[in-house]
């Protein structure tokens, strides 16, 4: 990690021309999207910090653990110590900062005195989902894969209904290359919400990469069931592309099962033309990608037929 | 002997991923994209050489075929295919791959990371795999925070540190530090940021542009 050493010219309220409010309100904007935009939140929130503190009433106890976890991810532990302080200072008992001080622990890599913290807190309350999950992406960035994917199995034993967490592990079985349990993750998910196109999606790629005839007619469902959720999935139309050229190619299909494949594609085909041509009107920029665009389709069905 | 490389960026899955191109030599460079633990971008440019051009060109090549059991979205596919028609129609071939792993402590390359390379090898015979080390990933490091490996016998193998020549390593070094400090690094597209958003240029050309501003001979600073 390192800091990059920006020379501010102006401030952020001279720079964009806003005041006091509008730089809280964009915080408060990022927090509840949940955006990772953590230099822009280190920059807008620390000059809140410093000069308008007074103004901001309850919200700076939420302002400093936002600015606080951005301050970790810029390597900034000068704002981040700030920060923590004066959360300690006004709540001295509390579970949720001393959270803030493990992650602040794991960012300066004192995994040992972190898991302590977590530890004293699990004593306390063994219900606290936050610090069980710290506890497992210090696993995590332990490289200890196998130990991350036991703890998260057992947690989810008991916090069933947690999506973040079944995502992660569909996440860190894809990494070990368990196809077979990612998709088993992401089963579960798309159970739950079954109106979420990403999931389908992410299934759709899984069951693409385990491959196999069986395999790649069910990601081709998957990719076109995304697509019916949001129709401006690129990943779903490509994927849609691929699986289904590449079912119309395989020697062991029926002639009509190539024949229907071979429309999906040529469906798919069009449609991501379409996209691309939308996408490039107006900007020279993007002739480049069109044309690669149209080039690469021409290509790939060469190869596909 | 020595690799020359313009990099240019592709997507990546985990951490990211690139091709690497050895260039007409047009006195522009193109930039490396890694991003590094949590959600950090930084930039490392690499210009060609001005003397050793490729003038090979490339076919416009096929889609790499999927590679049972190796966790490749529909995007690194694409994104390659893509790359391929553009290098053919920029005069670029695509020699080599880089990647990031997330974990910045762990610079080994992953089973996906040798089966891409492993396809790019063969189609171009001095194909280089680079692996970025998370922990020299700093502006102000002195050495190249890169690792690099070469096709063996089949594997691929650490290639010798000192067989290894960089130019233009300290200019490099400078313009990227420049980019981070400006902010201009958040201009960067790779092909995932592209397939989130198709209206986002992949050959990243308004960077290129900027980043030639500041290796023209008339800027004084360099």
């Amino acid at each position: 990690p390192y800091v990059v050493k920006r020379e501010k010219m102006a401030s952020v309220s001279e720079m964009y021309d806003v005041g006091w409010e509008e730089m809280r309100d964009k915080l408060r904007k990022w927090r509840e999207d949940n955006y990772r935009n953590s230099e822009q939140i280190v920059d807008v929130g620390e000059e809140l910090i410093s000069e308008h503190s007074s103004k901001l009433g309850d919200d700076i106890w939420i302002i400093y653990e936002q600015v606080m976890i951005a301050a970790l991810d810029c390597s900034r532990d000068d704002l981040a110590l700030t920060c923590l302080q004066e959360l300690r200072k006004q709540f001295p008992d509390s579970h949720r900062v001393k959270r803030l001080s493990g992650m602040r622990l794991e960012a300066l890599e004192r995994y040992d005195e972190a898991n302590k913290h977590y530890d004293a807190i699990l004593q306390d309350d063994p219900t606290n989902t936050a610090a069980r999950k710290r506890k497992i992406s210090i696993l995590k960035a332990q490289g200890k894969s196998a130990e991350a994917i036991r703890e998260l199995n057992e947690y989810l034993e008991q916090f069933v209904g947690d999506q973040e967490a079944w995502h992660e592990l569909s996440e860190l079985y894809i990494n070990e290359h368990d196809y077979g349990k990612a998709a088993f993750c992401l089963e579960e998910l798309m159970m739950t919400n079954p109106h979420n196109h990403l999931y389908c999606e992410q299934y759709a790629e899984v069951k693409y990469t385990q491959g196999g005839l069986e395999n790649l007619e069910l990601s081709r469902k998957y990719f076109a069931q995304a697509l019916r959720l949001n129709n401006r999935n690129m990943r779903a139309l490509f994927g849609l592309y691929m699986s289904a050229s590449h079912i119309s190619a395989s020697p062991k299909v029926s002639a009509k099962v190539k024949k229907d494949n071979m429309k999906y594609a040529a469906w798919a085909a069009t449609q991501i033309n379409r996209a691309y041509k939308m996408a490039g009107r107006g900007t020279k920029e993007n002739k480049c990608s069109m044309k690669a665009v149209e080039e690469m389709l021409e290509s790939m069905q060469i190869t596909m037929s | 002997g020595y690799v020359d490389w313009v990099l240019f960026l592709s997507s990546g899955h985990h951490g990211r991923g690139g091709a690497v191109l050895s260039g007409v030599c047009e006195d522009v460079p193109a930039l490396l994209s890694v991003s590094t633990v949590q959600h950090q971008r930084a930039a490392v440019v690499v210009q060609p050489d001005r003397w050793r051009c490729v003038r090979d060109r490339l076919r416009a090549a096929a889609s790499l075929p999927p590679a049972p059991g190796s966790h490749h979205s529909a995007g690194p596919h694409t994104g390659s295919a893509q790359v391929d028609v553009w290098c053919s129609q920029t005069q670029q071939r695509i020699v080599g791959y880089y990647q990031a792993n997330a974990c910045v402590s762990d610079s080994s390359p992953t089973p996906c990371a040798l089966k891409i390379a492993d396809k790019i090898s063969e189609q171009f015979d001095n194909a280089v795999l680079l692996m970025l080390d998370g922990s020299k990933m700093s502006p102000d490091y002195r050495v190249p925070p890169i690792v690099m490996y070469e096709r063996k016998d089949s594997r691929w193998m650490l290639k010798d540190k000192h067989t290894i020549m960089l130019r233009q390593w300290e200019e490099t070094r400078a313009i990227a530090t420049q980019l981070l400090e400006s902010g201009d690094h958040t201009l960067l597209v790779d092909f995932d940021s592209h397939l989130d958003d198709i209206t986002k240029d992949w050959t990243n050309q308004k960077l290129n542009t900027k980043i030639a501003e500041l290796t023209s001979p008339a800027n004084g600073s360099m």
